[in-house]
């Protein structure tokens, strides 16, 4: 179970990750923009990444991942900033599965990760 | 706080990351001021808020949590042109930035966000929003079938000034490891591939076992060669790595050490003529040597990171003082020690504000002068000769040399008479002495003048030296020069009583040795104390053995006279021998002895002992060498030299074959005798090995075009040991090949004719004898 954690804060990324392992996940991957992801999608099961990024953005990440036949089923949950209504509705319609809202707590992100990966 | 394991781990990362991020920013916010519309600057930076804001929540850190994200709504705004960007809004929003480093700050140091809430700032920022924060309250969960067809659009996001990302890792793919090893065949991988493209989820793997295509076993130890490679590579976001300063200390502190180690080793060896210990012996000197280098460059960092406040804090000043400037940096790459880095950060700051301040004329002064309204000031960094060199330049109103004598004799600062010998070069670099401003009024930007003296004693204490240059009307240069590392300096050991010391070179003037009648009559005393008559000025003396507490020397029938520099003022120390230059390695002194202001600390020579280092200042302050009121004194007495010194120039007078020659002394960086058989040759080309490099040599003679007449130096046979005149040209270093060093002259030197053949820049007369000038440059591209 290889897990992509994308951010382009290096903290943001080590909460996600501490999180994670946390609650079981041991297989992590980390890049810093969407086009570093896009270099690191190969064996990857779970895709989480955030929205606002430099020289890809987590939407564009997202539209990209779903645009290839390899990837199209990949499951991505997105990251969002609390009160980020339009991004949510722009990014499920982009093709994301889930989204959860910063902050979380571990128990959170592992339900969704769960209840994704099902 | 939240229950995340590791925590205080992570909040450092944090305080880390936004330091760097807000560092960042006060530069975007000068880029944006110049075009204010700038949407990738401002997507840039509302991305820097919008993190800190993301992440403080993680913390519980609720009021840096409400300011930024305030500040977040408004930047927003000005993102998607809903708002357009005022100075007003700019001034609220760099203080946005400055309030959340007080926080971040704060939180490093109480591990609270401190008292202030900055309610007047968080409102000033709602205000500047329109019609109220735009965000909603946290989300209700959408069911994916509610999504609208028509959504608002988004700009995309584009970062500047980041560092390119590096190179993509390139891990071969499942099916290209399958095809390399012969497991599986081309046809059968692009087959399965096709079938993936159509939809099949399964691996390339699953597909190709299915097909019969390959074996399962194949697949597995492709999945483990796989993951190998993945290990090895580690994500993209993964190939930096942040470490402690305090390790990368000890591990340069131990690739000293080992050099040292290293230096007693090669001494101890030279006792015996083993071929295979002495090729060890070579593999070894090479490994640390490439060590030492691996290790310093860790440390070093561009000069960039400390240049990025510049802009903001000449914007801030420029506005203050009503002035316009421009600033322009050249050489943000150029990198240097972080210890040495910390160290000049106030100093440039100093400087900078200083150019503001009283380089820079106001737009009116600057129109009726006929230069444009706005000022300029540039700030370049190099490295040349071992050294970097910063350098900022203003086209201001430069220096006046006539007021600063004036005020200088005035202050009591130097006397009259000693003023009256100063070029304007000299005269401008007095505002480096303790108590002078040159401002007419006390402005509350650069106070009152005592900064240069202190921008003076900071650079000198790492090593540096500062000069500063100046054209009235058109601007000045200050120029720094600092070495790239603290840990290694070239010193002169000196001797005392069968003990040695080492004098950084850095503080080096010259070498001065009295023999015979010089010796017994050369020094005076004068109030008391011991002075050297050196080309017409006095100079005062210190004796090593008087300072160190030790019985003075027996008479020798000579003398050694180290010249030295402290405060810009010169000095002579007398010691019992002279040895060599040596690379040392500089070690701290132990805390007992710290507080004795004659040594900086302390080295290993060679054969094992110890060595202290001379500090050159504290030995100068400890025997009052260099006090105001005894150097007054001696300036008095000194014979008035003739004329006003603007030419003199000092020079190093050598002999090639008959003829007289020299160079200018600032542009020799060692004398050195070198035995003959030291001489390889690279083609037609001699050179020899000097401080592990290649150094090429030039001998005059073979390029300067034959005098008719002329005796050439060197025919029959040549000297045992060459003196050799070592010099730099554009980052190279030259010997030149000399037959004898004669003199140092600085007297008043005319150029009484011009060049008489190539490869000389002139010829004067120096000591009755007609000498000429030689053009070091030209030499240097006859066997460059």
């Amino acid at each position: 179970m290889r897990i992509l954690v994308v951010d382009d804060s290096t903290t943001m990324r080590r909460i996600i990750s501490n999180s994670l392992r946390a609650v079981g996940y041991e297989d992590i991957v980390e890049a810093g923009d969407g086009q570093q992801a896009l270099q690191t999608l190969d064996g990857v099961n779970l895709l989480l990444t955030d929205w606002n990024m430099p020289n890809m953005d987590g939407l564009t990440l997202v539209k990209t991942v779903r645009s290839s036949a390899a990837t199209a089923q990949l499951p991505i949950i997105m990251i969002t900033s609390e009160g980020a209504r339009d991004e949510v509705m722009e990014a499920l319609a982009a093709g994301v599965n889930d989204y959860i809202v910063k902050p979380f707590t571990k128990e959170t992100l592992g339900e969704k990760v769960k209840a994704i990966i099902r | 706080m939240s229950a995340f394991s590791g925590m205080e781990d992570i909040l450092r990362e944090f305080l880390v990351e936004s330091y760097e991020n807000l560092d960042r920013l006060d530069q975007q916010f000068v880029l944006l001021e110049e075009d204010p519309g700038n949407k990738e600057v401002l997507a840039s930076i509302f991305r820097t808020i919008h993190t800190i804001k993301g992440t403080s929540g993680f913390f519980g850190l609720g009021k840096l949590e409400k300011l930024t994200h305030t500040g977040e709504n408004l930047l927003s705004q000005l993102r998607d042109g809903k708002k357009s960007l005022s100075p007003a809004i700019t001034t609220d929003l760099l203080s946005l930035v400055d309030a959340v480093r007080g926080m971040l700050r704060h939180i490093e140091s109480a591990e609270t966000e401190g008292p202030a809430d900055h309610a007047d700032l968080v409102s000033r920022l709602a205000a500047h929003t329109e019609a109220g924060p735009v965000a909603a309250p946290a989300p209700e969960p959408f069911p994916t079938g509610e999504v609208e067809e028509h959504l608002p659009s988004i700009q995309p996001l584009v970062v500047v000034e980041l560092p390119p990302p590096p190179p993509p890792v390139e891990i071969p793919s499942m099916g290209k490891i399958l095809v390399e090893s012969g497991a599986a065949r081309e046809e059968h991988l692009s087959e399965a591939l096709e079938q993936q493209a159509a939809g099949d989820p399964r691996h390339i793997g699953e597909i190709l076992v299915e097909k019969g295509a390959v074996e399962p076993v194949a697949v597995k130890d492709a999945l483990a060669q796989q993951q190998e490679n993945r290990a090895r590579e580690g994500s993209v976001a993964d190939s930096t790595l942040r470490v402690e300063v305090a390790n990368l200390d000890r591990l340069m502190n131990l690739a000293g050490e080992l050099v040292l180690v290293r230096n007693q080793l090669l001494q101890f060896a030279s006792r015996f003529d083993d071929a295979s210990f002495n090729s060890i012996l070579q593999r070894l000197n090479l490994i640390t040597t490439e060590l030492q280098e691996g290790v310093m460059k860790t440390r070093m960092q561009p000069i960039g990171n400390v240049w990025s406040k510049f802009p903001r804090i000449v914007r801030d000043l420029a506005h203050a003082c009503g002035k316009q400037v421009r600033l322009e940096m050249e050489g943000k790459d150029t990198e240097l020690d972080k210890t040495i880095l910390e160290a000049i950060k106030d100093p440039l700051t100093h400087i900078v504000r200083n150019s503001i301040d009283h380089g820079v004329e106001s737009p009116e002064v600057r129109a009726a002068a006929g230069k444009s309204a706005e000022g300029f000031i540039q700030m370049r960094a190099f490295h040349e000769g071992g050294q970097v060199n910063i350098e900022i330049r203003d086209d201001g109103a430069g220096l006046d040399a006539e007021a600063i004598r004036r005020k200088a004799v005035e202050r009591h600062l130097v006397s009259s008479e000693v003023a009256d010998q100063m070029g304007d070069r000299e005269l401008i670099n007095l505002i480096f002495t303790p108590g002078f401003s040159t401002a007419k009024q006390v402005t509350n930007v650069s106070g009152r003048g005592v900064g240069m003296d202190v921008v003076r004693t900071n650079i000198t204490r790492i090593g540096g030296t500062v000069d500063m240059q100046s054209e009235r009307g058109l601007g000045s240069v200050l120029k720094i020069k600092i070495p790239l590392t603290l840990a290694i300096i070239p010193a002169l050991i000196v001797k005392a009583e069968g003990q040695r010391f080492a004098v950084p070179q850095v503080s080096l003037l010259e070498l001065v040795r009295l023999e015979g009648d010089h010796a017994r009559k050369g020094i005076e005393m004068i109030h008391g104390a011991p002075v050297y008559r050196l080309r017409g000025r006095l100079l005062p003396l210190v004796y090593l053995r008087a300072q160190l507490g030790l019985a003075p020397a027996p008479e020798t029938g000579s003398i050694n006279i180290v010249v030295l520099q402290a405060d810009g003022r010169p000095f002579g120390m007398v010691v019992d021998e002279i040895t060599d230059t040596e690379e040392i390695v500089v070690k701290p002194l132990w805390a007992a002895l710290k507080n004795i202001r004659l040594f900086a600390g302390a080295t290993i020579m060679g054969d094992g002992a110890v060595a202290l280092i001379l500090d050159v200042m504290g030995l100068a302050q400890q025997s009052h060498v260099i006090s105001e009121s005894r150097h007054e004194a001696l300036a008095e007495m000194s014979h008035a030299v003739e004329d006003n010194g603007e030419d003199r120039q000092t020079l190093l007078l050598f002999r090639v074959g008959d003829s007289h020659m020299a160079v200018p002394l600032d542009r020799v960086d060692r004398l050195e005798e070198l035995p003959a058989e030291s001489v390889e040759r690279t083609g037609s080309q001699e050179v020899v090995q000097y401080r592990g490099r290649i150094l090429p040599l030039v001998r005059p003679s073979d390029h300067l075009p034959e005098r008719r007449g002329e005796r050439r130096g060197g025919d029959g046979q040549r000297p045992q040991t060459l003196q050799i005149v070592v010099y730099s040209h554009e980052g190279g270093s030259y010997g030149l090949v000399v037959d004898g060093i004669e003199d140092i002259a600085n007297e008043n030197i005319q150029v009484r004719r011009e060049a008489t053949r190539e490869g000389v820049t002139g010829v004067v007369v120096v000591h009755d004898r007609i000498t000429e000038l030689l053009d070091l440059e030209r030499l240097a591209l006859k066997v460059g």
